[in-house]
């Protein structure tokens, strides 16, 4: 499993991963040009017909295999495969009849097997060229006067030293299939027209950028979309500290020698943790509402009732989403807490009263430092959680659109506005566009926090 | 070099001919047009299972079970089993039918089931060969009418009409209600008759208990109520003759204002938890502890009103005897709810056409046909009229259960049921009018005071009209 460090090690080589690649690109074409002017007959055999080569050298399991996997190849593509693979490019030609049972093709499918078909291309190039690779290292050894490796000897080293590539061979396959596929069928769905009235069996065309250039040029939009992102990286910088400061102060409390019953105390958040996030936020609307029990008793104490999610509402409901995503959100970062905090050196607390620190100073000096050095990743996801938290405006304040808003109300994220304008109408294409928007945002923000924290400028400093 | 370079070569141009040439030719074969027959042939599919999507209080109340036992026994000859579809009862037919997930038979009000029909996804019925096909008014059955290709065809058996009733406890009436809330003398209080003495008979009881009880009580936001009060003077959703042209929205048109006004004159009577929801969950508690007087629903939610009542120590019969379900009151025709003297018109309300449709996945059209025409048979809709209490859309057992039954089909012949568009573009109405109904009643209950003049009001409804305007065609629209 990898670790935080993995992952900071991870960010850190990109840069120098990038400067690689030219080097490392003519290596490989060098590598391909020696192939080509040195490969002899048996080679170009294989060249031809994938483990042709192979089976010249008397070389038979191999040689077969490749040969197997270039005739399910073909198979695959004269029966499917071709017809999937201009199905990406045309989206569908026929349109289906569900009256007549007429079975027509369906433009989201088409969109998946084209994918799913170039994806096995580039497979089938990785395999052709090993198989080149192949047969020219035979050729070398036999040119060495050297025994090539038997196919018994090839095996075994897939279990011994080459073991990550048979380890890691299905895994890298399900990637495929179940991550990446998804990931690139999205980002494809925001250049088509699918949504709307245009969903199967109607077919689907692609549009080019016309969905991001219908964003950027409605009128409408523009004032309404900064407005609104405005709120939404104050409310998330502003809830992902409350959370977790709450949280920190929260699990230092309950960390304290002197409070007694530690874990009934940590068992209360936690309660709230459990209960269904959209249960407590119908509870809290229900609680703030004008028929609600606060009201309720502000009116009995003889003053007026308060409209605290109403139409004018805007800071109010603001503070009460604050308050009740602090109320669901920080039970975890307190548990999150508790278990760093145990890990602190207490001989960093003992030298620090030492030399004459009080309790503030040793929270800013060794406490938080350790914590936020130890929690910067959780903090980037939980930054990134509460940027597209749908949920509480959705539930807190639904249904209402504010004047000088388009489409939404003061309240509302991105996400609930982007909810508004495609979900209601199926407007898939334009809501995979202004995804692709909001996750290029969160990608900046989250990787310029990431690089500028402490977590990856001083990686060494707790260690 | 020279042999390796070639070979390489050649392999590329195999792989990529072979890829043209199977493609080109999968796309001729996309070319030639499949030929199609009609599903309804007439011929019974033996031994087939038919799934059937109903609503939840027919399975709750028994009637679906009642239902399938019933068609089973029937066509047992046949071999053919109606099954619950054991599927929500709002199931979207677009997202699971063509994958074959979806139900052979669907229970839904008209809205929803008319939509399926851009993609194909339900049958264009024979509904001439259906025993109640001249039973069912026309106007039930335009719910369901649609073109395509230039022909017309009906895509759904009407089965009951949905429209708001008003609700109130006849035990809360005045003492005096016989000489002083009876203008015409006709036995039936003037506030179930007309809006303007329900809005003076509010203003009467919230004055006397000092805001403690109240008259007519309704969350004024939710638009599918609301929406009435603009209907009645001339405002519509959609335009066009079949009321689905989405480039025409009209709450606004003809005198579609006044309904805003009504709306206005409303709320003073109430508080402000008719800005939100409130009421529509306490409504059945607060008119059995006689905090209400009446309040305006749907005629499935009866029941509710009975059991709070008896939840709040009076006997069911009493709760029975006293809790009046009856059609919704007149408006008055000056739009200002003062005006007892002017005459008044009769009130404009959404409602809907429940019905069946046939799926068109389902693998046995004919059976499926069989089903909804004994499901729609005077037998069955009798039945679960007794057992749902439902309004049916059957002219004759209308008739012949009369009362409510009656007077709502008639509403619906006469034009004062406004049926639900069966149009996509629905689904973006609501937000807008919603928060204009609750800016109207905030206004006059927090004393803002903006929408006191009829400029203000058309104002304010244009605006309505130009959100769902936007909301439909802004990125959607070509």
């Amino acid at each position: 499993m990898k670790t935080i460090s993995d992952i900071k090690k991870g960010f850190k080589s990109i840069p120098a991963k990038i400067k690689s690649i030219p080097a490392k690109l003519s290596a490989k074409l060098a590598g391909a040009k020696e192939i080509l002017t040195q490969g002899n007959g048996k080679v170009t055999a294989s060249l031809i017909v994938m483990g042709l080569g192979q089976l010249i050298y008397k070389q038979w399991v191999k040689g077969f295999m490749f040969l197997f996997i270039q005739a399910a190849f073909i198979v695959y593509f004269v029966l499917t495969g071709a017809t999937d693979l201009f199905g990406f490019f045309t989206l569908g030609m026929r349109e289906g009849n569900a009256w007549y049972g007429i079975e027509g093709d369906n433009s989201v499918v088409c969109l998946i097997m084209g994918i799913l078909a170039i994806l096995i291309i580039l497979l089938y190039a990785v395999i052709y060229i090993s198989n080149v690779k192949d047969v020219y290292r035979t050729q070398c050894a036999y040119d060495t006067l050297k025994q090539p490796e038997s196919f018994k000897k090839e095996v075994g080293a897939l279990l011994d030293k080459s073991f990550h590539k048979t380890a890691l061979a299905l895994p890298v396959i399900g990637v495929c299939v179940f991550s990446i596929l998804p990931i690139v069928f999205m980002i494809l769905i925001a250049f088509t027209n699918y949504g709307g009235d245009i969903v199967p069996p109607a077919l689907v065309d692609w549009v080019g950028f016309a969905n991001f250039g219908k964003i950027l040029s409605l009128g409408q939009f523009a004032p309404t979309f900064f407005k609104i992102f405005g709120w939404n990286m104050l409310w998330a910088v502003l809830a992902t500290a409350i959370n977790y400061f709450a949280g920190l102060g929260l699990a230092l409390l309950l960390n304290k020698k002197c409070v007694k019953g530690k874990a009934i105390w940590r068992a209360f958040p936690i309660l709230a943790y459990a209960i269904p996030g959209f249960i407590t936020l119908l509870g809290f609307k229900f609680m703030f509402s004008y028929g609600g029990p606060i009201n309720y008793y502000i009116q009995q104490g003889g003053g007026e009732a308060v409209g605290f999610l109403g139409l004018d509402a805007k800071w109010t409901a603001r503070f009460i989403g604050l308050g009740v995503n602090a109320w669901i959100s920080v039970p975890s970062t307190m548990l999150l807490a508790t278990g760093i905090l145990s890990n602190i050196n207490t001989d960093l607390y003992e030298a620090a009263r030492v030399d004459g620190a009080g309790a503030w100073k040793q929270f800013i000096k060794i406490t938080l430092p350790y914590v936020l050095f130890a929690t910067t990743p959780v903090l980037i996801s939980q930054f990134i959680g509460n940027f597209n938290n749908f949920g509480i405006f959705y539930f807190l304040r639904g249904g209402l659109y504010a004047d000088g808003y388009f489409l939404a109300s003061d309240t509302d994220l991105l996400i609930n506005w982007l909810y508004n304008m495609s979900i209601d109408n199926n407007y898939y294409s334009i809501g995979a566009a202004i995804s692709l928007v909001i996750f290029v945002i969160t990608s900046i923000i989250s990787l310029t926090v990431y690089v500028l924290s402490p977590s990856y400028k001083q990686e060494e400093t707790f260690r | 070099m020279k042999k390796t370079l070639p070979a390489l070569i050649a392999h590329i141009a195999v792989i990529l001919a072979l890829i043209i040439l199977m493609g080109t030719l999968g796309i001729i074969a996309a070319g030639i047009e499949a030929e199609g027959n009609d599903k309804f042939t007439g011929e019974i599919e033996r031994g087939a299972t038919l799934r059937i999507l109903e609503n939840d209080t027919a399975k709750e109340q028994g009637y679906l079970k009642e239902l399938l036992d019933a068609f089973n026994a029937k066509y047992a000859e046949y071999g053919v089993k109606a099954v619950d579809a054991n599927m929500d009862q709002y199931t979207d037919l677009e997202m699971g039918g063509p994958y074959g997930y979806g139900p052979d038979v669907l229970y839904q009000a008209n809205d929803a089931l008319m939509k399926y029909v851009d993609g194909k996804h339900i049958l264009p019925l024979p509904v001439e060969q259906l025993e109640c096909a001249d039973k069912v008014g026309e106007k039930a059955w335009d719910a369901y009418r649609a073109s395509t290709g230039g022909q017309e065809y009906i895509f759904g058996v009407p089965v009951n009409i949905q429209q708001p009733l008003l609700f109130y406890r006849k035990d809360l009436l005045p003492a005096n209600w016989e000489t002083e809330w009876d203008k015409d003398k006709n036995g039936v209080p003037d506030m179930i008759e007309n809006w303007s003495a329900m809005y003076r008979y509010s203003k009467q009881i919230r004055q006397a208990s000092g805001g403690a009880k109240y008259g007519y009580m309704k969350s004024l936001n939710d638009g599918y109520f609301a929406s009435g009060y603009f209907f009645s003077y001339g405002g519509y959703v959609f335009g066009g003759e079949d009321g689905k042209d989405i480039s025409d929205v009209g709450f606004s048109k003809n005198d579609g204002y006044l309904g805003a006004k009504i709306i206005r004159q409303l709320a003073s009577v109430m508080n402000l938890e008719c800005t939100e929801d409130t009421i529509t969950r306490n409504s059945y508690s607060r008119m059995a502890q006689g905090a209400y007087f009446a309040t305006m629903t749907t005629p499935d939610v009866y029941t509710l009103f009975v059991k709070e009542m008896v939840n709040a120590g009076f006997t069911e019969e009493y709760a029975r005897a006293n809790i009046v379900m009856t059609d919704i009151p007149a408006l008055p025709a000056s739009g200002n709810l003062e005006d007892e003297d002017n005459g008044f018109i009769d009130m404009t309300a959404m409602g809907g056409v429940n019905g069946y449709a046939v799926s068109s996945y389902t693998k046995a059209p004919n059976a499926a046909l069989a089903f909804v025409d004994f499901a729609t048979s005077y037998k069955m809709i009798n039945r679960r009229a007794e057992l749902l209490g439902i309004s049916p859309a059957r002219s004759d057992l209308a008739e012949t259960l009369g009362g409510l039954n009656e007077t709502i089909k008639e509403n619906l012949d006469k034009g004062s049921i406004y049926v639900m568009p069966s149009v996509r573009a629905l689904a973006q109405v609501w937000t807008p009018l919603q928060t204009f109904c609750a800016t109207l009643a905030d206004d006059v209950l927090t004393g803002k005071n903006v929408y006191t003049s009829d400029e203000k009001l058309k104002e304010g409804i244009k605006n309505v009209d130009k959100q769902i305007y936007d909301a439909i065609h802004t990125l959607g629209g070509s």
